[in-house]
């Protein structure tokens, strides 16, 4: 692939990936740092889970519990999952498109690096004193500095840094799927991960400044003196509660939609039938997100908000229930009459619908607030989320890594493997989080450290944490079935699953400039609507020429370093060290807007040598 | 893209003319979308708080209306100045561009100095960042804008500096269209803040 | 990509360019509503309690003026520009009314 032009930008190994600013080569950075730090909030998963295995025992003591319950909530939510969903994005979104590349590649790169260095940063807690202790919603006043030592402050820079380079990658991929589409790829010609991962892209826009500005304000309180949560001085602890959820509860829809996408195209692949109701779908996908920015509140129904407060938000949040319904009804209504098969991919999406309703329904349950009053912060509320993020979520991700893993890497993941892995982490999850809807229901609160004896609370535990070894053995299968892949020396086909959207319609893994041809897209399903008219590709819609792709930076890798830096420099209240990481950060932005980037072409005649078709 | 372009002349609406362009402002205007939520949020937390004063100073005690309104008129002016610069691009008038942007600048500069200003001002009356829930609000909400406002002006500078020498191509003229939309939109935050925390923090005073 | 950015370069009607006369309109309007905003607030002109909603109205009327006829908002080619500041605005509105009504002070 290596591209002789007019600045042939020739590297390998790690340079090339610090350096580039390749969509396809970003989506591996951020599954390979997203799946550590999965490997690492499992293993935080798996200490809670023996700490609870039996009453009353000091396996790893109660500040450590503390530390791994907020460690393992931020690590999955921020850390692990979202860089995982923005890997399969980084992905598979652009050829869905049939676009060349993302519209900002760059910050696409600056994105990533971000996250990354966030992510480090938060994650070095553990050797500096000791991880933030808060939980991983860092409710004040227990987050302010007389309750929470210096954790905190990683978790408070570590989120900034992250969430800035989230939101930038929500930018940059609402403005890849506006403007960036081949000709004839309409909206409502888009395939369902698209959509939904750009009315996911919509919400991380409009949801993650709330968060910045509430880590801001409590990083104004820990290390400047500010009062926005101190009571003693006029603040008001639940300004916190109310920024953190205008932000976590569209995080939840942010999680979970692109789950649904990626189980729309598969369920659609495999039972060989076009997705039932895709414009109803489309609706469903929109309204969600939509309806995700009015019911906040419903996680704090027991603050007092009063009457009125409960009842509007308890009422929005049963609304959404209604366009979930009409996802799973869709789904099923796909597979119905459907020539289906099982591989991994549609086991894990199969698993997921009724695990996924599960988890909706006792949502429902805790949408009533009334009722709320009686499962608040009990292991009913643990098991509900479980079910909507693991079950949901997780199970997508499987689902979707099985099924675009030889897009990504060329290679196809193992199916005997794949099977093992399936059940065991399916049995394994249910195992762990249904005996919990119980726990939270006889009394059980959450993130205590431990529990005492001979209060049916004994048996429960104990599933839940046998469980959690399946979970963990279905994890260790899956990563070594990536080793398996790796090192097998078969080449996965360009179709291996007879697909149906335009990803398809090139090699495996595709080449850097994606499509030699911007392809025609002729209808939804672009490659199947080809495949029915007899066509053996996409017809293209332009004629050969040469290919201008960007040059590849360092820059994005510095900028995040700088503000890496200088995180350090404001939780050690060093401001010397602060001024110097900003400056490099402002000095690489500066030589960003100063250098102009004319980029590189490949030329026609390399394309042919290929011999790669649109 | 970028350089065959270069040679040529200049296309009607410059900062759109390629793709990269419109991706950036696109990119941009989304951005701003969520810069709206970024001061709202603060705006939220401000009005929760902006009675808070902790025995400290009250905003209807500190605040000095003669001195908000010539910050307005600066900062209004700019916004006028850096609309004459986007109409001289669409012109393709690199210099009454530059004319335009350094009276924005200098205006913007005025601005700044006068919060300055007024944020020293206060201080020396005993509204300091950890007196009251109120003075934390106030000095996070108008900072925040402050700090806007000194990055535009760095921004704007820098475009100016690099356009003499690369002058006004279709890789130039979007960042003097964002710089420009950037600059409007401190301003409109500045219109909501002059109403809530400067007007709506002295209207107390009078009927109290 | 190629093909789009030569299909826009063959532009049709060229864009009208306004002159600087409805920006200058604009301009005056907003030093109009920001004149009667103070002064509302300094002579105490209107009744008390209505000089709160009369002047956040005087602001949202500005804040308009300026993103559609400065912001050039109102033109073609900018929905999703319209799109993006509507549905941060509404995000921000919910959030400024609970914090208004539900932040228990």
């Amino acid at each position: 692939m290596s591209a002789h032009a007019s600045h042939a930008p020739n590297r390998s190994g790690l340079w090339d990936y610090l350096t580039t600013v390749d969509h396809k080569k970003i989506a591996i950075l951020y599954l390979i740092a997203g799946g550590i730090f999965f490997l690492a909030g499992g293993l935080e998963a798996l200490l809670i889970r023996l700490q609870l295995m039996y009453p009353e025992i000091e396996f790893v003591g109660a500040k450590t519990f503390n530390e791994l319950i907020t460690m393992h909530g931020t690590t999955m939510i921020f850390l692990a999952v979202m860089p995982i969903i923005f890997a399969l994005m980084n992905a598979i979104v652009p050829l869905q498109i049939g676009a060349r590349d993302v519209a900002f590649p760059f910050v696409n790169a600056l994105g990533f690096w971000l996250f990354f260095f966030g992510g480090v940063l938060l994650n070095t807690s553990w050797f500096l004193g000791g991880a933030p202790d808060a939980g991983w919603t860092s409710y004040t006043t227990l987050a302010l500095n007389q309750y929470s030592g210096r954790g905190v402050d990683f978790y408070v820079l570590g989120l900034q840094i992250a969430g800035l380079g989230t939101l930038i990658g929500g930018i940059n991929f609402l403005v890849t799927i506006i403007n960036m589409r081949a000709p004839g790829m309409t909206f409502m010609r888009m395939p369902m991960f698209t959509w939904a991962s750009f009315i996911t892209s919509g919400l991380i826009l409009f949801a993650f400044p709330a968060i910045t500005v509430g880590l801001v304000l409590l990083m104004f309180d820990r290390l400047f003196g500010g009062n926005f949560f101190n009571p003693d001085a006029g603040g008001n602890v639940v300004i916190w509660e109310h920024l953190f959820w205008i932000f976590g509860h569209p995080e939840v829809y942010i999680l979970i939609l692109p789950a649904f996408g990626i189980i729309s195209e598969v369920v659609s692949t495999f039972s060989r039938k076009r997705l039932f109701g895709y414009s109803s779908m489309v609706f469903a996908t929109a309204l969600i997100g939509f309806l995700g920015f009015m019911v906040w509140a419903h996680h704090m129904f027991t603050t007092g908000l009063g009457a009125i407060a409960n009842t509007l938000f308890g009422l929005a949040t049963m609304l959404i229930a209604v366009p979930t319904g009409i996802k799973i009804f869709n789904w099923l209504l796909t597979m119905w009459g459907g020539q289906i098969r099982f591989p991994t991919a549609n086991l894990f999406a199969v698993g997921f619908i009724p695990t996924f309703t599960i988890g909706g329904m006792t949502g429902v349950m805790l949408a009533v607030p009334p009722a709320d009053y009686q499962y608040h912060d009990s292991y009913f509320v643990v098991a509900h989320f479980h079910y909507v993020i693991v079950g949901g979520l997780v199970f997508g991700l499987f689902s979707g890594l099985y099924y675009w893993w030889p897009k990504m890497f060329g290679k196809m993941l193992n199916e005997t493997i794949g099977k093992w892995n399936f059940w065991t982490f399916f049995i394994g999850f249910h195992l762990t989080f249904f005996p919990q809807h119980f726990l939270g229901l006889m009394g059980m609160p959450r993130r205590v450290f431990t529990y005492l004896k001979d209060q049916n609370l004994d048996m429960g535990n104990f599933i839940s944490t046998i469980g959690a070894f399946g979970m963990t053995i279905g994890t260790i299968l899956f990563v070594i079935n990536v080793f398996v892949a790796a090192k097998s020396s078969k080449r996965a086909p360009a179709d291996p699953w007879d697909g149906r959207s335009l990803e398809w319609a090139i090699p495996s893994p595709p080449p850097e400039y994606n499509f030699v041809q911007t392809p025609l897209v002729r209808g939804l399903d672009a490659l199947w609507v080809e495949k029915m008219a007899g066509n053996k590709g996409m017809t293209p819609a332009e004629p050969i020429g040469d290919i201008h792709m960007p040059s590849p930076s360092f820059l994005p890798f510095l900028m995040s370093l700088g503000l890496f830096v200088a995180g350090y420099g404001f939780i050690y209240h060093n401001y010397v060290v602060v001024v110097i990481g900003i400056l490099a950060t402002l000095a690489c932005m500066f030589t960003r807007s100063v250098k102009d980037d004319p980029g590189y072409h490949i030329h026609e005649d390399e394309l042919e040598e290929k011999g790669v078709k649109a | 893209m970028a350089n065959h372009h270069a040679h040529a002349v200049l296309p009607d609406e410059p900062e759109k003319a390629t793709l990269e362009g419109k991706n950036k402002v696109l990119g941009f205007w989304l951005f701003l979308g969520g810069e709206t939520v970024l001061f709202g949020s603060l705006f939220a937390t401000f009005i929760a708080l902006r009675d808070q004063a902790n025995g400290g100073p009250t905003s209807q005690a500190l605040f000095d209306m003669n001195l908000v309104a010539v910050a307005t008129l600066l900062l209004l002016t700019s916004s006028m100045t850096s609309v004459m610069a986007t109409l001289a691009l669409h012109k393709k008038d690199l210099k009454k561009i530059q004319l335009w942007l350094t009276i924005t600048v200098i205006l913007g500069l005025g601005f700044l100095a006068l919060e300055i200003y007024e944020f020293v001002h206060y201080v020396n009356e005993g509204l300091k960042m950890s007196t009251s829930a109120f003075s934390s609000a106030f000095y996070t909400l108008v900072g925040f804008h402050g700090a806007h406002v000194a990055f535009g002006i760095c921004w704007i500078i820098l475009l100016q500096l690099s356009a003499t020498k690369k002058g006004l191509t279709v890789v130039t003229a979007p960042k003097f269209y964002l710089a420009s939309l950037y600059w409007h939109f401190i301003d409109v935050v500045w219109v909501f803040i002059f109403t809530v925390v400067y007007l709506m923090g002295m209207i107390g005073g009078k009927v109290g | 990509m190629g093909a789009q950015a030569h299909n826009e370069e063959v532009r049709k009607p060229k864009v009208k360019h306004d002159g600087p006369k409805r920006h200058i309109v604009a301009f005056i309007g907003s030093l109009v509503l920001t004149a009667l905003a103070f002064i509302a607030v300094a002579y105490e002109a209107i009744p008390s309690g209505f000089t709160v909603p009369f002047i956040v109205a005087l602001a949202f009327v500005q804040a308009f003026f300026q993103l559609y006829v400065w912001m050039h908002m109102d033109q073609k080619g900018h929905e999703f520009a319209r799109i993006s500041i509507f549905a941060g605005l509404f995000v921000i509105m919910m959030a400024i009314i609970v914090f208004i009504f539900w932040v228990w002070i």
